[in-house]
């Protein structure tokens, strides 16, 4: 079931092209599925309308209004934009924490992960065993449970302080202290790097091992190797968690709110976007505000996303059809 | 095989089951929405606070209950952050409780968006006001309406570990200056691991006691701030005069404050005394172990403490009840019952009913006696509540807290941070 | 190469790993050995075996917070996972089957918006959802929750369970309809069994991500009686003094059991699901 790097490409015409050879003409079935297909379809129809598109739709409008909730929206044009730009320093700090966040954890987590993953791309036993136990955080990380712990760990006179004052480096509560409390939550998410080094392995297993073999032959290096073969090699995979794990830092929240006890963190260190945005909507009732917040944000992750798509060209290598499964 | 027929069963059998899921769904949730019972009338009725308190007062509320088997009151508490949190989703969300615990932070918030019902008018008329005191009862009244109800009197208070400040050589039950807090809170500091006072910086009720005791207040009538720059900037001065002789905690410890005294530095034994209010004792002691006492505010020079009679929390019915009457009527049951008065104590504070409050002063014991007698004692010295804070008072704490951290964490000097505060404070305010 | 060099190079390979393994395992073993200790031993002592083993924690703790036990807490998130699964796995299963076996008018574009939602952040339609539910007087049940499931809004397993149907050869299916079958009889015996594999998955996710979710919960849920595990957790940290923790580190520790429970039954798949479709955690 790899669909990876499946073979054929996923709306694979040539199975269409002998089926209607073998069927009636491609037209002439398109139409007699129609109405079965729309059956199948309408639940995801039903929400993709009236709980994706239509929200969608209502929350940009909303983001040039008002709204409190109570009373009717009240447009303000731009002015929701303009505020959050030019006479919000909460808001500034937001974006400041989150780019912050997304910039370190998202390289670190990937760093960690290809290294790990790279360690453990060999026959020797228990590999099975390493790669659960690596992987098991990224089930568990997101929880309210998992942040309590790191909460602990690293609150003042917790084991993380204690080991430091061994090594002779005196820190104050990590999660209490401006300097250090967003650090905690990077390392919050840098512990479930498991995803995309399972990610990463299954990569690494479809590269030939003539290449290396041929490479080593040849008396390339093994950091050589790496930067000449297993990189480029990767590329499609290291792009496709690049994507996925952007995505996803931008919308961090659990990890801010219970480690940042769900106001920001010390001197708002710990205010994420998506915490800011809770916060201007439900605590403030401006959900206008907090619509424009949102768009703002899927803007941003849209140019994020098409940025890296554009320069995909220049550094990952295809050397076949791909077709890259998608995250959440 | 003859698949026709069953095949369009099974065609049918899935249709059906889109149908019957969501069915089911509702379904559940409905069960879900009464957790039994056999009133007539449910009303939602919530408030903020510790496990202790919850016990006395849903004890109140079966009380009510049986008095009222036509009604049935369902229940739910948190921690005052977490409260608002809570409730400002629940009133987005439409359905406020019916019954509801309000802050005097909060008051003009809610009443101002017309979420709270005016009980001068409507089912709210039969709440009997008649034995609460006319000062305390008007802290409720919010532009000529009333969105609330006392349910407690308490006053701002420092709470203390008599034993770390008697080996300081100091008895602040018997009052001290500013200045002799600050000696004593670094001694205290001096000779144990916990720090003398909580980082107060952070604080918007010591500012304002700190401003009256100055005769000025935090809040014009207006819905201004009542105080300049300068004023933030002497206090800040002060508080920071507590943090660098390690009088107060330091900045991390400051930070992990959170308004419930069990997080609170005093209730994890990280200081050994915390500004907060008195009836709150019996929740820090609980936390910190040790045996605590309240005591009255330190005061400027010519003795003037600055606290007052503060309606510890309110009672308010929500405008879009659809049970006002059964609301009203717990309220005044919460308010007026010399029973509940009984079961509930001074855990909010003093009975808001004088009656009430006069014949439980009486047979009062322990915590209770010691609130009482500091009360009592201070009595003659209490001022009036200020005037009700504007919209947005809330928002001015977390303020205050985040623009203070920056000082105290020496990322921002006092000046700058004190401007930050005006300029935003005043937007919030605006 | 010798064979003793290679033997002491797997040994040092091992070694490595096994370092890796205590730093990513610490948390979880040390959350479950915190909530066993006494109270006072949790935070002053660095050892990571307590002196003696305590169970205060879990009794404690599982009285709960606001007057509501535990065990409610549970029951709640168990009811909201169970049904989002159940939801979640016939409701893209469904649409699944469309895009992979049926032609139809606008078939690519359907796609490609399927697939852009894929990176939709929540929070664009979070509040004209929570007005639709207001307005519907559903806030503060599970249908909020559960809904969205139903209508097939998590297009991440939608797509999941197409790249997975794609992969069954079409001579299957073709083969049921020339036999007669109608499409929906041909989804029924045929795509759907075929696709266990790809729908135990998306249970299994579905299940942890329910499990783990709180912004949602929190958004949406307001009674203590309605709470969930995460709920319960926050409200059980916010009222309790640092003298709990013991109480707080035992219910932290069951909250996961689940999820650990479910790891070490499905670790393969789970594992295998994640590399092959990109799946996260």
């Amino acid at each position: 079931m790899t669909t990876l790097r499946t073979p054929d490409p996923p709306v694979a015409p040539p199975a269409s092209a002998a089926r209607g050879r073998r069927r009636d003409s491609p037209a002439g079935r398109r139409r007699k599925s129609q109405p079965e297909a729309f059956a199948f379809l309408t639940p995801w129809l039903l929400g993709a309308v009236a709980l994706t598109v239509g929200p969608m739709v209502v929350s940009l409008y909303l983001s040039f209004t008002d709204y409190d909730m109570f009373t009717a929206p009240k447009w303000v044009g731009f002015g929701n934009f303009t505020h959050m730009f030019t006479d919000d320093d909460r808001y500034l700090q937001s974006v400041k924490v989150t780019l912050i966040y997304v910039l370190v954890s998202v390289p670190l987590k990937l760093t960690v992960s290809l290294l790990v993953a790279m360690l453990l791309n060999t026959r020797r036993g228990a590999n099975g065993f390493y790669r659960a136990a690596f992987y098991a955080p990224s089930l568990l990380g997101a929880s309210v449970a998992a942040a309590l712990v790191w909460r602990a760990l690293f609150m003042g006179g917790g084991p993380v302080n204690e080991v430091l004052a061994f090594f002779g480096w005196h820190t104050p509560s990590w999660v209490d202290d401006p300097q250090f409390s967003l650090a905690s939550i990077v390392l919050l998410g840098v512990w479930q790097f498991g995803a995309p080094m399972v990610i990463f392995l299954a990569g690494l297993k479809q590269i030939p091992a003539e290449l290396h073999e041929a490479a080593a032959i040849d008396g390339a290096g093994a950091f050589r190797r790496f930067r000449h073969i297993t990189l480029p090699m990767l590329s499609p995979v290291i792009f496709f968690n690049l994507v996925m794990e952007a995505i996803h830092a931008f919308q961090a929240f659990t990890p801010a709110f219970v480690i940042g006890g769900g106001r920001g963190g010390p001197a708002d260190a710990d205010l994420f976007y998506t915490l800011y945005l809770f916060e201007v909507g439900f605590q403030d009732f401006r959900m206008g505000y907090a619509s424009a917040m949102a768009w703002v944000l899927l803007v941003v992750i849209a140019i994020v996303t098409a940025i890296v798509f554009r320069t995909a060209k220049l550094w990952v290598f295809y050397d076949d059809v791909e077709s890259t499964g998608e995250n959440k | 095989m003859g698949r026709r027929t069953e095949r369009r069963t099974k065609g049918r059998r899935i249709a059906a089951l889109a149908v019957v899921v969501p069915l089911l769904l509702t379904g559940v949730a409905a069960c879900g929405t009464d957790s039994g019972g056999g009133g007539d009338v449910t009303i939602n009725f919530v408030w903020w606070g510790s496990e202790g308190r919850a016990n006395l007062t849903k004890k109140a509320v079966e009380l009510f209950q049986q008095k009222n088997p036509t009604i049935k009151v369902q229940t739910s508490f948190s921690a005052y952050a977490a409260y608002w949190e809570k409730l400002a989703t629940q009133t987005a969300g439409g359905k406020p409780p019916d019954v509801l615990n309000v802050d005097s932070r909060y008051l003009a918030e809610y009443g101002g968006r017309n979420v709270l019902a005016d009980l001068n008018s409507g089912a709210g008329k039969a709440i009997s006001l008649a034995d609460i005191n006319p000062e305390l009862a008007a802290t409720g009244v919010y532009q000529g309406k009333r969105y609330a109800v006392p349910w407690a009197q308490n006053t701002p208070a420092m709470i203390y570990d008599p034993a770390a400040f008697t080996a300081a050589g100091a008895d602040p039950a018997k009052g001290m200056t500013w200045d002799q807090y600050a000696e004593t809170a670094q001694k205290v500091s001096a000779a144990g691991s916990a720090r003398g006072v909580t980082d107060f910086g952070i604080l918007d009720t010591p500012l304002e006691i700190w401003l009256r005791q100055q005769g000025k207040q935090f809040y014009t009538p207006e819905g201004k701030l009542g105080f300049a720059a300068d004023d933030l900037r002497r206090y800040w001065q002060l508080a920071s005069k507590f943090r660098d002789t390690k009088g107060a905690s330091p900045a991390d410890v400051t930070a992990s404050y959170n308004t419930s005294p069990e997080q609170s530095p005093l209730g994890k034994k990280l200081t050994s005394s915390e500004f907060a209010y008195d009836n709150l004792l019996p929740a820090y002691q609980k936390a910190n172990g040790k045996p605590l006492n309240v005591a009255p505010y330190p005061s400027a020079a010519n003795g003037d403490t600055g606290q007052y009679r503060r309606p510890s929390m309110f009672l308010a019915v929500s405008a879009r009840s659809q049970q006002q009457e059964a609301a009203a009527k717990l309220v005044d049951f919460l308010v007026n019952d010399p029973e509940v008065g009984k079961i509930v104590g001074t855990d909010r504070g003093l009975a808001p009913n004088l009656k009430v409050r006069a014949q439980l002063a009486a047979g009062a014991t322990g915590n209770d006696k010691t609130l009482y007698d500091y009360e009592a004692a201070l009595e003659p010295k209490l001022g009036a509540a200020p005037p009700v804070p504007p919209k947005g008072a809330g928002a001015i704490q977390k303020l205050l807290q985040r623009t203070y951290e920056e000082v105290a964490f020496g990322r921002m000097s006092i000046d700058d941070a004190v401007n930050r505060f005006m300029t935003e404070a005043q937007k919030g305010l605006s | 190469m010798t064979v003793l060099p290679r033997t002491a190079r797997s040994f040092g390979w091992h070694v490595l790993c096994l370092v890796i393994v205590a730093v990513v395992l610490y948390p979880l073993v040390w959350l479950a050995f915190a909530s066993v200790k006494p109270p006072d031993e949790i935070l002053s002592r660095l050892a990571l075996l307590p002196t003696r083993f305590v169970f205060d924690g879990y009794t404690k703790g599982w009285e709960g917070a606001a007057g509501v036990g535990f065990g409610r807490f549970f029951l709640n998130s168990f009811l909201v996972a169970g049904l989002s699964v159940a939801a979640n796995v016939l409701s893209c299963s469904l649409a699944a089957f469309a895009f992979a076996r049926l032609k139809f008018r606008f078939r690519g574009a359907l796609f490609a918006f399927m697939i852009t939602t894929l990176m939709l952040p929540y929070h664009v339609t979070l509040i004209p959802q929570y007005v639709i539910f207001q307005q519907a007087g559903l806030v503060n049940t599970f249908v909020p929750l559960i809904l969205p499931k139903l209508l097939a809004t998590e297009a991440f397993f939608v797509f999941l369970i197409v790249q997975f149907m794609r992969g069954i050869p079409r001579e299957l299916d073709e083969a049921a309809i020339i036999d007669g079958c109608s499409v929906y009889r041909t989804f029924w015996h045929v795509v759907l069994p075929l696709s266990k594999p790809a729908l135990v998955t998306t249970s299994i996710f579905t299940f942890i991500w329910t499990w783990n979710d709180f912004f949602t919960q929190m958004v949406y849920l307001n009674d203590t009686e309605k709470f969930t595990v995460p709920l319960g957790l926050r409200l059980f940290v916010d009222t309790s003094s640092e003298s709990n923790f013991g109480a707080m580190f035992a219910m932290s520790a069951l909250a996961l059991v689940p999820i650990v429970l479910f790891f070490l039954a499905f670790q393969r798949l789970l594992v295998e699901g994640v590399s092959t479709s990109g799946l996260k955690g």
